[in-house]
């Protein structure tokens, strides 16, 4: 295993870690880790189509109250990761296309295929929940510790698993037709990408106009403004 | 008189990230409560008995949105000060407050953090990584964590000067107004991400490219009408569905 390839699936532990035990602070975002993962593979062109095109699409996934939502953390880090090592196989530019569509798509796979994975830890979760009351109330106050550490260990070494077995999949089997089919995976991508961008784009302007004129007004300003502006240049 | 120094409401609030550590169905982050209650709840109980049987309570069923947690976990921190001198409510008093404020602080937490702040954020940070590629995911992270983390921190001392009564007044009209305006800007942020999107750099895209994300855009708007398939399954669909349209052509 290349050193990227162990960055690429601590990164998969870290970002499992950021998504829901410790802080929510958006490092596991597709987009951050995209720009950390370029900087590791020295590829950040590939890495950055990728990361847009899952940001986007996990934008609009809502983690309210006891829903479990698709696993983006692991997604994206799996996604740009798989992208990136399939590209790093070939120079072309047709290449990096066709791995940036097979890395989006084992992205949304991963990030479907991390639910169950996520419910099965918050099933855990409840035994060590009870154990800790037992305990507390038998006298060890330290099992309240004990038990969160338990959990962050657990969901970080879920998320090193489960990223470097969806990783190694990954490589594994698409490897030889992504170097295969390279010509008619960058023309998918080229009809993929502005579809996925297009349909993650609607549902934030979705959750943000709602129904209201002036919202709606204000995107239809902004946007004609826009592309005015980067047509024609500033006056 | 206070028991409580800033020394401790600090302690508290630097144990809140931990708050989701242990989130399960059964109790959700009634065991992270605990755990982030416990310096203050140390600090007042000095018989041993009585903080186990008061921790022990602490690890029943709480939920709310992470961030304002820090909000909830003040005020119950003053209503456990008070309870420690016996003069606050009993132990389903403080239930009812924690359930209550838990329950309104999620409504309004939940619009702000997951439907306005972290959409414009990653949009703004999209934009950005568009044309200046790294530097968008520190814009997106920036923007969201000014909020997020300035909220986290000081919203234990928040929380333990104005009590109960946290959401009542002067907080709730502040988050409302910022939802509002962030959903006013983010409108505006996704139509000139869009015009980016068509004209990058001021040239145009391919025809085909901006046909394709207008088509994108009437089917998102479609989809976003109904919960189910959610949008992370209507992609996988559309991308399955490129690369039959690309095998049969």
């Amino acid at each position: 295993m290349t050193p990227a390839y162990l960055v690429t699936v601590l990164l998969g532990g870290i970002a499992a870690l950021d998504a829901t035990p410790i802080g929510q602070t958006m490092l596991s975002q597709p987009l951050v880790v995209a720009t950390v993962l370029g900087a590791v593979w020295g590829d950040w062109t590939t890495a950055l189509e990728v990361g847009i095109v899952l940001q986007v699409l996990a934008v609009s996934t809502l983690p309210v109250g006891a829903r479990t939502p698709e696993d983006y953390a692991t997604g994206g880090v799996v996604g740009v990761g798989l992208a990136l090592g399939l590209a790093s196989r070939q120079s072309f530019v047709m290449a990096r296309e066709a791995s940036a569509l097979l890395g989006v798509l084992g992205g949304i796979v991963t990030a479907i295929g991390g639910v169950p994975l996520l419910r099965w830890q918050r099933r855990l979760n409840e035994g060590l929940s009870r154990w800790c009351e037992e305990e507390i109330r038998s006298g060890r106050e330290g099992a309240l510790a004990a038990s969160h550490r338990a959990a962050v260990v657990l969901a970080f070494g879920v998320g090193v698993a489960y990223c470097a077995v969806c990783l190694g999949l990954g490589i594994g089997w698409l490897g030889a037709f992504s170097e295969r089919e390279s010509l008619r995976l960058a023309r998918a991508w080229s009809l993929a990408q502005p579809l996925w961008l297009g349909l993650g784009l609607a549902q934030v302007l979705h959750a943000f106009i709602q129904r209201r004129l002036v919202r709606g007004a204000m995107f239809g300003a902004a946007l004609i403004g826009a592309w005015l502006v980067l047509m024609v240049g500033t006056p | 008189m206070s028991r409580l120094t800033g020394a401790d409401l600090r302690r508290v609030a630097l144990r809140t990230p931990l708050l989701q550590a242990t989130w399960n169905y059964e109790r959700q982050q009634g065991l992270g409560w605990a755990w982030c209650l416990k310096p203050a709840l140390d600090r007042l109980y000095a018989d041993p008995e009585l903080r186990r049987a008061r921790l022990a309570e602490h690890t029943a069923y709480f939920n709310t949105q992470p961030t304002l947690a820090s909000l909830v976990l003040g005020a119950v921190v003053g209503l456990e000060e008070q309870r420690a001198d016996g003069a606050g409510p009993d132990a389903g008093g403080v239930s009812r407050v924690k359930g209550v404020l838990g329950s309104a602080l999620a409504a309004v937490g939940d619009r702000l953090f997951w439907s306005t702040l972290k959409p414009f954020a990653a949009c703004l940070g999209v934009l950005f990584a568009l044309s200046w590629s790294w530097f968008g995911a520190i814009v997106f992270w920036l923007s969201y964590n000014a909020v997020h983390l300035g909220l986290r921190w000081r919203g234990v001392a928040w929380g333990y000067r104005e009590g109960p009564a946290v959401l009542s007044g002067a907080l709730r009209r502040r988050l409302e107004k910022l939802v509002r305006r962030l959903s006013l800007m983010g409108s505006g942020l996704v139509g000139v991400l869009i015009a980016a999107l068509l004209v990058p750099g001021g040239e145009p895209r391919s025809l085909a490219f901006q046909t394709t994300l207008v088509a994108g855009l009437m089917f998102g708007l479609l989809a976003a009408l109904r919960s189910r398939p959610s949008p992370t399954q209507w992609a996988l669909g559309l991308g399955a569905l490129c690369l039959v349209a690309t095998w049969t052509r």
